[in-house]
């Protein structure tokens, strides 16, 4: 029982957002698995508006992202900000207006979305009061943890909070910009953008979620939670500090390769593509440096398995961040671009590298804040191997489909007319929409798995009374 | 292209405000980035970057490793 943690610093509002994240990733995972259900399956659709794929495919990216992510991220800053910095949240008031401000926002999207009521801006789905609700409370969560820094003991800032400290201020500068629209009702807005600046806003968004919201603060997770997980540090700090200034510097270029062949002007495709593939670098130096804090003790995943998360998490993030930049060199785009090898791409890295890792984070949180073993380990063991296998599933499904759909599309006879029609390619697609639903039904498989783990050790934990106890502890005793 | 004159042939005067600002904007983050990678692998730094590795362990007295989240 760590009493010190609980009396010096903030852990309730982390464990809510702990337990929160847990419960969004089921909800997240089970509307993605019906979905992709309904592309295998359309009568799954049961001709209803609310259920159609349209509008439940937003539900389903905005739970994984903004609700589990946003969760866990919140939670794993707010938590190892005030462990590096050895002071308490600067403000409990406002880190409650940050839990209850996401969990609203959240409710709102699932409430909104099915109606159909939507800006059609992908991951910013959301309609304008929703858009300014969401900019409130994530500057309410910078600002609080911008003022824990302020106020830190120790004289650096260590490197997880910088990643932080980079999601936080550009996903408010992208979130703001993208959002920029006109109302005309309540639920009705046009953006202030048109035409090809509008899809080159929107890209400039969309590629840097991913750069920021989904890699830097997921890596700001990396950098403290392996170490502390492994008990050792991390390889090398130099190699972090280039990870970090390359990163933020490099990400922001990247929108334009999504939009190759397009209105767009040629050299931009061209410049997001050559510095994607420069961003091979420091990706590549990111991972090593994490798996190779394991170096000498590579023992430790035998036995540890929310190492193994962490360790997997990495092998996806290096995997996915070889395969994007190749996908964005145009000859690869042309074959690629418009399928389902881009929705396997995105799976590896949003089940591989962003899932997993949130999910070791989110298991060595627990224990800490709840001051308990876990209910059962081989629970945990079993989570990992349907995680797993459930993503291989999934992004081999989606790499072999996206193959066959680029080169369906692209086939000509002799006579220079289209050798398929689209929809002999759709029917082509069957047996592999069917396996990825597969797929994704063993990871929810391994969520649900996790949640009832964590329910039983939360549940262990107030029936001993270890949170009380750590809380009026004395700490001489301790 | 056999010509790499002509590949990297600009036409200066043709240039609008937008392009300068990016020319510029460029080389900017270029140096920056550049600064950083001399200031983070000059030999000199190594020590003291190095010894913020430890940040993490030393933020509590709880043992890590093979405890399964605990």
């Amino acid at each position: 029982m760590d009493a010190t943690a609980e009396q010096k610093y903030n852990l309730d509002v982390v464990r809510w957002f702990a337990v929160m994240a847990v419960v969004y990733l089921v909800v997240g995972a089970s509307v993605g698995v019906y979905i992709a259900s309904e592309l295998a399956w359309p009568v799954l659709n049961f001709d209803s508006p609310y259920l159609s794929f349209g509008r439940l495919r937003p539900v389903h990216t905005n739970a994984v992202i903004f609700a589990f992510g946003g969760c866990t991220l919140m939670a794993t800053a707010f938590y190892s900000v005030q462990r590096t910095c050895g002071v308490r949240l600067w403000s409990n008031k406002m880190a409650w207006f940050t839990f209850w401000g996401w969990n609203l926002v959240i409710v709102l999207a699932v409430i909104t979305l099915p109606l159909g009521l939507t800006q059609s801006k992908e991951y910013a789905e959301l309609e304008w009061p929703i858009d300014i609700l969401i900019a409130v409370v994530w500057v309410s969560y910078m600002f609080n943890f911008v003022m824990t820094i302020a106020n830190r003991k120790s004289s650096h800032i260590y490197v997880s909070n910088w990643f932080f400290l980079s999601m936080m201020i550009m996903i408010t500068y992208l979130h703001v910009v993208n959002s920029l629209a006109i109302p005309v009702s309540l639920f009705k807005s046009y953006s202030i953008f048109a035409g090809v600046q509008d899809a080159m806003i929107q890209w400039w968004w969309g590629h840097n979620a991913v750069g920021f919201y989904l890699t830097a603060g997921f890596l700001g997770i990396m950098y403290y939670f392996l170490p502390k997980q492994a008990n050792r540090p991390v390889y090398s700090y130099r190699l972090s500090v280039i990870h970090f200034w390359a990163l933020s510097f490099g990400y922001v270029w990247l929108g334009a390769h999504h939009l190759q062949y397009t209105a767009l002007p040629d050299w931009t495709g061209s410049l997001g593509a050559a510095i994607s593939l420069a961003m091979i670098i420091p990706s590549w130096g990111g991972a090593l440096n994490g798996m190779m804090t394991l170096s000498g003790a590579w023992d430790k995943l035998r036995t540890d398995y929310v190492l193994r998360f962490m360790i997997m998490s990495l092998a996806f993030y290096a995997m996915s961040t070889f395969e994007g930049p190749v996908m964005s060199i145009k000859t690869v785009n042309a074959l690629s671009h418009y399928t389902d090898w881009t929705v396997g791409h995105v799976h590896s890295g949003a089940l591989g590298w962003v899932a997993m890792i949130g999910i070791g984070a989110l298991y060595h949180l627990i224990t800490r804040c709840f001051h308990t073993e876990m209910y059962s380990v081989k629970l945990i063991n079993l989570h990992f191997w349907a995680a797993t296998i459930g993503t291989v599933i999934y992004v081999v499904s989606m790499w072999v489909s996206g193959i066959m759909q680029g080169l369906m599309w692209r086939a000509y006879d002799d006579y220079g007319t289209l050798a398929y029609t689209f929809a002999e390619s759709v029917e082509a697609m069957h047996p592999y929409y069917a396996m990825r639903a597969v797929g994704g039904a063993i990871f929810l498989f391994g969520t649900v798995v996790m949640l009832y783990n964590i329910i039983m050790t939360v549940r262990q934990s107030m029936a001993e009374g270890r949170v009380e106890q750590a809380r009026t502890a004395s700490l001489a005793t301790a | 292209m056999s010509n790499p004159g002509e590949y990297f042939y600009t036409d200066w005067a043709a240039m609008t405000t937008n392009d300068w600002v990016g020319v510029i904007l460029t080389v900017v983050v270029f140096l920056l980035i550049l600064a950083a990678y001399i200031y983070a692998l000059y030999p000199k730094n190594k020590e003291k970057l190095e010894a913020q590795r430890f940040i993490p362990l030393d933020d509590d007295q709880l043992d890590g490793g093979e405890k399964h989240g605990r």
